[in-house]
């Protein structure tokens, strides 16, 4: 009798474990290392750890914004564009404003890149009240919304920057891993760590946090209980923009160049990331956490790939599988079937 | 929506009138100053920045009027069609297209020679060449030939050694990649046969994710002897990802397209040949062409002209360097 009880709590247990959306990011994360590892051995360095966590800082601030912004069920779709123009402006404030070249590198980049990423985050924010203004005061719903400042964003990184890359100073160790071969991070990739879980521990344990998933929720009970929707959306996009404007210049530290070109399409990488970390695109619904561990799979999937020599064409297949297996275990979870 | 449908009635009484008064300006004053359209393929590539700049000096040169015309980002025929036929709404004398299809232009350049526009092709082609005055283009096989030519010698090629080189390509379909790739690797096939390409991987036009593939690449090849960067955009990520790695000079880098940042590495040592076009050339020879012809009636002595694409290295001199950056206004 007592053997069988043992068992069913073990089950229960297993359940448990299995039907959290964490664990199971953290499986599929721990089989896709088993898989590649096995079709190359070389993908299980500290080399290639490097190349997936400086892949993963840019896309994860990206995904952090956006995932404060599906939570409150809205979707910006202008981060991919705020990122270029962001890159943009901040190389041209270094290069044109302060007159700075590729000459400038190592520690004498310093001040300048503070410069940088001021202007880069600066012209983020502005996108992303720009966004909010549409959205809280025009009435223009988000998809459309941040679908026309896309275009904006994008056309004007081409048009400061003439098309081309603007060069300018850099120090490449800041995006460089600390002890090659021993310890996988960055400075830059610390420091984004260090963002996230700040926005991470705004969105769990603060009011803000509560009011998002109220707001995304139900928003007319949301205002009926005296939240001030308008208000809050305009802090949710104008963050969402800030951390764009950030990416473009963590983007900038890769490159030492901002590029118009760099932001085509990310909006939809950040948009996986955060989807297969297991938000609702229906809005309440969502953990940092998740979309932590949903860029983390994007990116060992792409140098996964890259490494095993599998054809580039089928990263594509397997990102979209990725993103409707993630959808449909939420979705076939018992408790949200009953709904 | 409502506001769209006026705007659009709008532009479209605009545009006939606009055309009316065209009509009646050519009517009273033929011949005073020759026009040129100039459709090109996309606005935001650097590409065809440089180019308009060449045109816009050959056209003032000359003193015709150029009508500059193509859509901002998009290279595809279904968004250019719309605009050549605007274009030729205007009745200019003469029509510089670069089809960004060799089919689906055909119709639109028959149309412009009926109507008694002289045509010349750039870049691209239309594939029947019969209506079209003249045909200007680089050469991207040769190009891909040259890249091929520079790897080889900054790697110290020597037969009966074995090297390792992998090709930074943008995508897939890219007419000019296909063009450079089959350049590159028919000269590695036949001069160097030491070199073997291990690997090729996709930007998608963003220089971050041709970062990426480098990176990547350096982890699997630790023995890695060169790179061949196929555009502007592999050049700036590959680039960077050696610069962050510390490998600078230890891997042979060879880039394509003279956007100035990338100008200003061969200088610092990080590129070790970049390859250039120069559409600007391409321009300049076009319109030169056509206001010959128009004014004068002087056939071009040849109907195809090749531009060579040129290997730009620490050993080009700064005249040489400036000439061949692409620059915009």
């Amino acid at each position: 009798m007592s053997g069988d009880k043992q068992q069913t709590l073990n089950f229960e247990k297993l359940k448990m474990v299995l039907g959290n959306q964490n664990s199971i990011l953290l499986l599929v994360l721990l089989a896709l290392v088993i898989a590649f590892t096995i079709a190359e051995p070389k993908f299980f360095t500290v080399a290639t750890a490097g190349n997936i966590l400086t892949d993963w800082g840019s896309i994860v601030l990206l995904a952090t914004g956006q995932t404060l912004v599906i939570i409150s069920g809205g979707i910006d779709l202008s981060v991919g564009g705020t990122l270029a123009i962001s890159g943009v402006t901040s190389a041209w404030m270094m290069a044109e404003v302060l007159g700075l070249g590729i000459t400038t590198s190592g520690a004498d980049a310093h001040g300048a890149l503070v410069i940088g990423a001021l202007t880069a985050v600066a012209t983020g924010l502005l996108v992303g009240l720009t966004n909010a203004f549409l959205i809280t005061k025009l009435r223009i719903v988000p998809f459309v919304a941040t679908l026309s400042t896309m275009g904006a964003t994008l056309g004007f990184a081409i048009i400061i920057s003439d098309g081309m890359p603007i060069g300018g100073p850099n120090d490449f160790s800041l995006i460089s891993p600390i002890m090659p071969g021993v310890i996988p991070f960055s400075w830059a990739v610390l420091a984004v760590i260090v963002v996230v879980s700040i926005v991470g521990l705004y969105l769990h344990k603060s009011r803000f946090g509560l009011h998002t998933y109220a707001i995304g929720s139900n928003s007319f009970a949301a205002r009926a209980a005296g939240i001030n929707v308008e208000l809050h959306l305009t802090k949710v996009y104008g963050l969402a923009g800030a951390l764009a404007g950030l990416a473009g210049f963590y983007v900038y530290l890769r490159l030492g160049a901002g590029s118009p070109s760099s932001g085509v399409m990310r909006e939809l990488d950040a948009i996986a990331a955060v989807v297969i970390g297991g938000a609702s695109l229906m809005g309440g619904v969502g953990r940092m956490i998740g979309t932590v561990l949903g860029a983390l799979i994007l990116f060992t999937v792409q140098s996964g790939l890259i490494m095993a020599g599998v054809a580039p064409d089928w990263k594509k297949v397997v990102v979209a599988v990725l993103i409707a297996a993630a959808v449909a275990a939420q979705t076939l979870r018992p408790e949200n079937r009953k709904r | 929506m409502k506001l769209n449908r006026v705007g659009k009635a709008v532009a479209a009484l605009g545009a006939v009138a606009l055309a009316a008064g065209l009509a009646g300006c050519a009517a009273e004053a033929e011949d005073e100053t020759l026009s040129i359209a100039f459709v090109m393929g996309a606005e935001s590539d650097p590409f065809f920045q440089a180019m308009k700049l060449g045109a816009e000096q050959e056209a003032e040169a000359q003193g015709v009027e150029l009508i500059w015309q193509g859509d901002p980002s998009n290279y595809s025929p279904e968004t250019q069609i719309p605009i050549v036929d605007n274009v030729l709404a205007q009745d200019p004398d003469a029509l510089v297209l670069i089809p960004t299809d060799p089919t689906a232009l055909q119709a639109t350049v028959t149309k412009a020679v009926e109507a008694g526009i002289v045509v010349a092709n750039v870049d691209t082609r239309v594939g029947d060449l019969s209506d079209v005055l003249i045909f200007i283009t680089g050469d991207n096989e040769d190009g891909g030939a040259k890249a091929a030519d520079a790897i080889a010698g900054a790697i110290g090629y020597t037969d009966g050694e074995s090297y390792q080189v992998v090709i930074g390509l943008t995508s897939p379909t890219a007419t000019t990649n296909v063009a450079r790739q089959e350049g590159f690797e028919s000269t590695i096939a036949s001069k160097y046969p030491g070199i073997q390409i291990v690997d090729v991987a996709y930007s998608e036009s963003n220089p971050e994710k041709a970062s990426t593939n480098v990176n990547n690449w350096l982890t699997k090849y630790p023995d890695l002897d060169g790179i061949f960067a196929i555009d502007g955009t592999n050049a700036s990520g590959a680039a960077a990802a050696l610069e962050s790695n510390g490998l600078v000079g230890q891997v042979a880098l060879v880039g394509y397209d003279a956007y100035p940042d990338n100008v200003a590495k061969i200088e610092a040592g990080i590129f070790t040949a970049l390859i250039a076009q120069d559409p600007a050339a391409e321009a300049r020879l076009a319109i030169r062409t056509l206001v010959e012809y128009l004014r004068n009636g002087t056939e071009p002595s040849e109907s195809e002209v090749v531009i060579p694409n040129v290997t730009l290295d620490s050993n080009t001199s700064s005249d040489d360097l400036e000439k061949f950056t692409y620059v915009a206004n």
